[in-house]
Parts: C-alpha cells; sequence; structure tokens
C-alpha cells in the first residue's frame, strides 16, 4: 500500500509498523524504549503527527493513503518535553557515569538540547538513616544490587524503557510499584539470578544495567608493567566491539587498540576454536608460559566476549571477563592517557 | 410524562440481602420475558433502539458494543466494571449495596444477549460490603435457577465471578482491568485490538460499566423505544449542596438543574465557585456555564467560595500522582512533577520557571499519553489555570 510520510510517496507492507517504514526508508525517528524486535510505545520520543494527531509511531500499523509528518514544532515540544521530564533525573550524572559517551539518552538530550531544567533531580541511592526523610521529600527508591557475578545494576539511571523487561527470556524483570515510585527490579527485590545470557545489558540504553566488573583492578592490571596481560577475543565479538566504538575513537584497526589499551598478546578465535575458550585460556597460564619463559603469577588472561555468564566462572586461568561494552569503556577512559603501558 | 426511577426505585424499599424482596417487586421479569419470549438477536435490537450508552464516563454506545461481540462465534466473556475508584463518585457501589439483584440481571440478560457463558464482576477491592452483598446475591440467583446450567430450564447457562481487584483507579479503564483480571499488572494495552475482538484472554470480550448494566433489566421489560423517551442518568452531588449524595435524573439534566432541583440549591451563606463534573479527572463549570448538560460519569462536586484552591489542586495532582499507572514517560514523570510544583504553590506565587514547567507538562499530558488517564490527569488544572488563572501571580 502507498503512504505519504513528509509529501512523498512511499510504499509499505500490511502490518508494518509507521517506525519501521521510515526506518527501512532512511527518515530517522528518534525512540528510547523501542529496540529491534519490540515497541511498546512507553517513552512518547517516537512521536509523529497524523491528521493534526500525535501518535506514536514505533506501534502504530499502517493504514492506507495515511499522512505523516516526521518532523513539525508540534513533534519537536511533545520530544522536548519528554525527554526533559526523564532527562530531570539524570542531569548532572554524566561525567561520572560508566556509559558516558555511549548512553542513548545522552545522545537524544543533546540532540534536542535540553537545557533548561526545571526539575530538581530525585534519585539517588539511599541510606536507612536518610530515607525516611528523603522518601519524605518526593524522593524515590532506587535499586542498587551488585551482589550477582556478571550484571551490576544501579536503577538511579533507569528510565524505564521496559527494554530488559521485554528482552529477558526468564522473565526475570518487572515494573515494581505504581506512579513516579516505578522500579524496575526482580520480583520481591530479590539478588538477581538468571542464567546471565547479558541480554538485558546489551538493550539497556542507559547505565543502569551495566556489566560487573573490578574496573580500577583491570587497569591497574592493564598498566602494571610486570603485567603480561592476554587478551583472548570470542569469535564475533571483534565486530560488536567496532560497533561500539563508533561513538568513541574513529580508530577502527583492533589490534593496535588494544595494544594501546596495554595487552601484550592477543589472541582471536576463529571458526575452529568456537567453544573451545576454556582449553585455550587455560592454555596460556601452562604451556605457554613455560615456553615463553614468563611466570604464570605475572600473566593476567582476559576473556573478551559478549558471554557475560563467563564472569561467574573465572579461574585461576581466568582472571577477568571483558564484554564490547567494556572494551569501548576503556578506549573511552584511556583515550585521555598515553597509549600503552604507564611506566611507573 | 413523569420520568420513572429505573435504577433507585426500589433503594432502601427492599432488602439487599433477599432476593424475594426484589422478585417481590417485579424482579427477574425481564429474564423470564427474555427466555420465554425472546431471542439475544430481538434483546440487542431493543438495547440498540433504546440508545443506551455507556454511563462510566466515555459513553459508548452499548448496543453497538454489544453488536461487534454477538456477530463473533466462540467463546466470549462478559464484564461488569464496578472499579469506581474516580474521587466524589460512588453510585456503582450504591446500586450494588441497594439493589444487586438488579445488576446480576442486567448482567445475565447482557451476557446471554452477546453469547457469553462466563462472566466476571470486577470490583473494587476497597468495597468490602459490596462483595458480601454481591456474593451473597449470586448465591440467591443461583438456587433460584437465573444462574447456573439451564437458565429457568432453558437451553442458556451463565457463570459469574466476582474478581476483586487491589483497587487501582487505572483498572477502571477497560484494558487495564483485563490485563489486572489475567493476572498481569494492571497497566493499558495498546488498542486496536479493541476488547470486543481481543479482550480477556485474548477472546471478545464487553466491559461494561455497572450503572449501564442496571439499565438493562428495565430495558428488556419495557421496550427500547419507551426507554429512548425517558431514560436516567445517576447524579453524584457533593460539595456545598444541601442534599448530598446519588439521584436519578432525566439524561441531559443541566448542572444547573442538578444543583438547585437534585441538591437543593447551596448551603445556607456560601457562594457559588465553581462545579467539577466527573470526579478527580472532572472539567471545571463556572456559574455562567452551568447551563450545559451533565456529562461523563455524572459526579459534581459544587465548590463554594471559601475553598481553599491550593488545597483542591494538591488533592486533584496528588491522586493522579499516586494513580498514574506508571507505564508511559509523560504521565508517569508529568504526573509527580505537576504535584511537585503545585505543593511550591502554598504561598500562592507561582515561579517564571514552575509556570514554564507546567504549562509544558499540561501539554504532554494532554498530547502524547499512553492512555486518556494522562489526559485527565491534566484537565481540572488545565481548568485551574484556563478559568480560575491559577499561574498568574496571586491566583486568589
Amino acid at each position: 500500500m502507498k503512504i505519504i510520510i513528509n509529501n512523498k510517496k512511499y510504499t509499505a507492507k500490511v502490518g508494518e509498523t509507521i517506525f519501521q517504514v521510515c526506518m527501512r526508508s532512511g527518515i530517522k525517528i528518534p525512540t528510547l524504549c523501542g529496540a529491534k524486535y519490540f515497541h511498546e510505545g512507553l517513552c512518547r520520543v517516537c512521536v509523529v503527527e497524523s491528521g493534526g494527531r500525535l501518535i506514536t509511531s514505533c506501534n502504530t500499523k499502517v493504514a492506507k493513503d495515511m499522512e505523516i509528518v516526521t518532523e513539525s514544532e508540534k513533534i519537536s515540544k511533545a520530544r522536548r518535553i519528554n525527554l526533559e521530564l526523564l532527562w530531570a533525573d539524570h542531569a548532572g550524572k554524566c561525567a561520572t557515569c560508566k556509559k558516558n559517551r555511549m548512553c542513548n539518552l545522552q545522545k537524544l538530550a543533546e540532540e534536542y538540547k535540553i537545557e533548561n531544567f526545571h526539575f530538581v533531580p530525585r534519585k539517588g541511592e539511599m541510606t536507612n538513616s536518610e530515607e525516611q526523610k528523603l522518601l519524605r521529600d518526593n524522593w524515590s527508591r532506587v535499586v542498587v544490587e551488585n551482589e550477582n557475578p556478571c550484571i551490576s545494576r544501579n536503577s538511579e539511571f533507569c528510565v524505564e524503557c521496559r527494554r530488559c523487561v521485554s528482552v529477558c527470556p526468564e522473565h526475570k524483570f518487572g515494573f515494581n510499584h505504581r506512579a513516579g515510585d516505578v522500579v524496575v527490579g526482580t520480583a520481591y527485590e530479590k539478588v538477581l539470578d538468571c542464567s546471565f545470557c547479558g541480554k538485558c545489558v546489551e538493550v539497556c540504553p542507559v547505565a543502569s544495567l551495566t556489566d560487573q566488573n573490578d574496573y580500577a583492578k583491570i587497569i591497574e592490571d592493564l598498566d602494571d608493567l610486570k603485567r603480561f596481560s592476554v587478551a583472548v577475543v570470542d569469535l564475533g565479538t571483534p565486530e560488536k566491539i567496532k560497533e561500539q566504538l563508533k561513538n568513541i575513537t574513529p580508530e577502527q584497526n583492533l589490534e593496535k587498540i588494544f595494544l594501546e589499551l596495554g595487552f601484550e598478546k592477543i589472541i582471536n578465535l576463529g571458526e575452529k576454536e568456537q567453544n573451545r575458550e576454556d582449553e585455550i585460556i587455560e592454555n596460556i597460564k601452562t604451556d605457554y608460559a613455560r615456553k615463553e619463559k614468563i611466570d604464570p603469577k605475572n600473566i593476567r588472561t582476559f576473556f573478551v566476549s559478549s558471554k557475560i555468564y563467563k564472569k561467574a566462572k573465572k579461574s585461576e586461568y581466568l582472571d577477568y571477563v571483558l564484554s564490547e561494552r567494556e572494551v569501548a569503556r576503556l578506549v573511552r577512559d584511556k583515550g585521555k592517557m598515553v597509549a600503552g603501558k604507564i611506566k611507573r | 410524562m413523569r420520568n420513572p426511577k429505573i435504577i433507585t426505585e426500589h433503594w432502601g424499599k427492599i432488602d439487599p440481602l433477599k432476593i424475594e424482596d426484589y422478585l417481590n417487586v417485579g424482579g427477574y421479569a425481564a429474564l423470564k420475558k427474555f427466555i420465554a419470549k425472546m431471542d439475544p438477536q430481538k434483546a440487542l435490537d431493543e438495547v440498540k433502539i433504546s440508545g443506551l450508552s455507556g454511563k462510566g464516563g466515555a459513553g459508548f454506545l452499548t448496543g453497538a458494543k454489544w453488536e461487534i461481540v454477538a456477530k463473533q462465534k466462540g467463546e466470549k466473556y462478559f464484564i461488569c466494571n464496578l472499579d469506581e475508584s474516580e474521587p466524589g463518585t460512588y453510585k456503582d457501589r450504591l446500586i450494588a449495596e441497594n439493589n444487586p439483584q438488579i445488576l446480576l440481571e442486567g448482567i445475565i440478560l447482557a451476557a446471554l444477549t452477546v453469547g457469553a457463558k462466563k462472566s466476571y464482576i470486577y470490583l473494587n477491592g476497597n468495597f468490602e460490603k459490596a462483595r458480601e452483598i454481591l456474593e451473597r446475591a449470586i448465591e440467591q440467583a443461583k438456587e433460584n435457577k437465573f444462574l447456573g446450567s439451564k437458565i429457568l430450564g432453558s437451553k442458556y447457562l451463565l457463570e459469574i465471578e466476582i474478581f476483586s481487584g487491589a483497587g487501582a483507579y487505572i483498572c477502571g479503564e477497560e484494558t487495564a482491568l483485563i490485563n489486572s483480571i489475567e493476572g498481569n499488572r494492571g497497566e493499558p494495552k495498546i488498542r486496536p485490538p479493541y476488547p470486543t475482538e481481543a479482550g480477556l484472554f485474548g477472546k471478545p470480550t464487553v466491559v461494561n460499566n455497572a450503572e449501564t448494566i442496571a439499565n438493562v433489566p428495565w430495558i428488556i421489560q419495557n421496550g427500547g423505544g419507551r426507554y429512548s423517551e425517558c431514560a436516567t442518568k445517576l447524579f453524584v452531588l457533593g460539595g456545598a449542596v444541601k442534599k448530598r449524595g446519588v439521584a436519578e435524573a432525566p439524561i441531559g439534566t443541566t448542572m444547573k438543574k442538578a444543583i438547585e432541583e437534585l441538591g437543593g440549591g447551596m448551603q445556607r451563606g456560601k457562594d457559588f465557585w465553581f462545579a467539577q463534573v466527573g470526579g478527580a479527572a472532572g472539567r471545571l463549570y463556572l456559574e455562567k456555564e452551568l447551563d450545559a448538560p451533565i456529562t461523563g460519569s455524572g459526579a459534581i462536586l459544587v465548590v463554594d467560595k471559601t475553598a481553599n484552591l491550593y488545597d483542591l489542586l494538591l488533592s486533584w495532582t496528588g491522586f493522579f500522582r499516586r494513580e498514574s499507572c506508571g507505564k508511559c514517560v509523560p504521565c508517569r514523570e508529568g504526573t509527580f512533577r505537576l504535584n511537585e510544583i503545585v505543593e511550591r504553590l502554598a504561598d500562592g506565587e507561582i515561579s517564571d520557571r514552575d509556570k514554564e514547567a507546567m504549562l509544558d507538562i499540561l501539554w504532554t499530558l494532554e498530547n502524547t499519553t499512553f492512555c486518556p488517564l494522562g489526559k485527565f490527569a491534566a484537565t481540572a488544572v488545565r481548568d485551574a489555570v484556563d478559568k480560575l488563572g491559577v499561574v498568574s501571580t496571586n491566583y486568589e
């Protein structure tokens, strides 16, 4: 069927959403709650105009001869206000955020120039003694959980987009409480216990769900001249790292990037080595160390992979597991420093 | 012709706990007539002729809604919406408490007409008394063969179940109500598909307000044509009128008439300031606008000049700040921030920054929310801004 977008004719299939047609045709529509396969229509940022009314493009299906406008004063106003309402809780936290420069909300806030703050942030971790008073002062509950081995949760940054709720194959997340008190969390606020497939961390637009790690120690080990750091890069991961690095550095040579981060040796797993990583990692501190005459105590092995459940399976042979996002974060932070090891 | 009392006729005269009382005043005659002389199509035609429309607020034509579901084959559901949680509205609860059998008779007639074999009464979790009365009423109706497998010896069957919600305002919205019965979080679903196509458990479902349903026995008994001539509506009067409470009056009653005749006029020594029609989500009307008929759910709050507007604003915005489901951004964050701004109005002054933010929030609530709750949250405050001059400094 034919539909009209911004005064131009486009062909659309029955059952497609406006958002899908626009994406396919190269018309940009901002969205926060939607990820690739599902759209909930919650963030109200993807609004477009049809017949003078604002509708969400992500969950409105196309109809014959529909006329759609994707940019107008009204649309910008709606996007600006709704983003500002979300941004109100984030104001000022970017500089120290794990996801700085890798955050969907930050990008949108920049694009729509959210600069005048009408509101006071109301999210932050509270200790028990402060809690009563702050809750009375309209502060909301924040869940911070670092007890599980793989995923670090901090709802201070959460924008309640529900991507994690929709994507989780084990239905671990849900909305707790209601209205302005909504907190995305597990049932009865128990410690997250799942197979740690990492899909939720992948889709989280902000720093609410991030990879669990000992960031300071990783930096220390990478920088230490005495340490010999080996990166075992999983199949398929280089592409994912490049995708993550898009916003951070124009550098595309991964080998060079890894060396600059302070790694000494990079092992890329190929088709043949697929799912044999345990064996290869074990080899490093044993056979390889013997061959190269390096004290295994001074070797640090990193498994670079999106299999974040491996974080729960660290051993004497495997020191760290880095996801593509953590590599990007290292590059982001190292960008300001001297390349390679720091002499102490 | 004097308008008959369709719903409130027997209130206070019959014992809600005894089905015999209802039978003695001609109860279940409509059901007997339906079983003996009518079929679902005939009953549907009568309801369509009657022009009966939803009494919960939206005013959708009941006959049209039923027809969509009646046409479809297979499993269907009929739901009576008794979640009534709009502040200042309690007409549905009083129907259940004063004459539960008229409601049951209406549900049975409606369910048989649309072809549903299972019906739910979605009851607000706070209505303890109504639940006890309804449970008893259902039992008695079963004993008298008005419910169950062979209704009055016919081929019809129906089961009614009371489902107690947890008292959330949003669960009065039909898709949220359906979510709640299904065991999901009480929040609205995207429409289409409408409940009439894919409702409870994915099956065609009719959701009707309790007051709407309570009209059905009278329509079946006396004909849709007569109903269309003398249709009534329950109005809930509150605030500075002499007689507060629920009153039945013809549809189209103006606000002026309702205040003066049903409410007995203003209380002594109180001057009319404005009336809010439709609960916390209702619009505000000044004295010069009172000639318009009452629309929506039928609640009228009469506010006199001694009232404190700040308290009212706080109560409206506080209500929606609590009752928003938290699903979409403008409503979740907007209702919260609106309440926050209103709290700062205590001294009667508003800063430029707050004024700008308030107008922005009202706009986004009106234009971009997922379900109508966002619009409702903005209505009263918007009118307070436009008609009572809230954001101009020194609004009093």
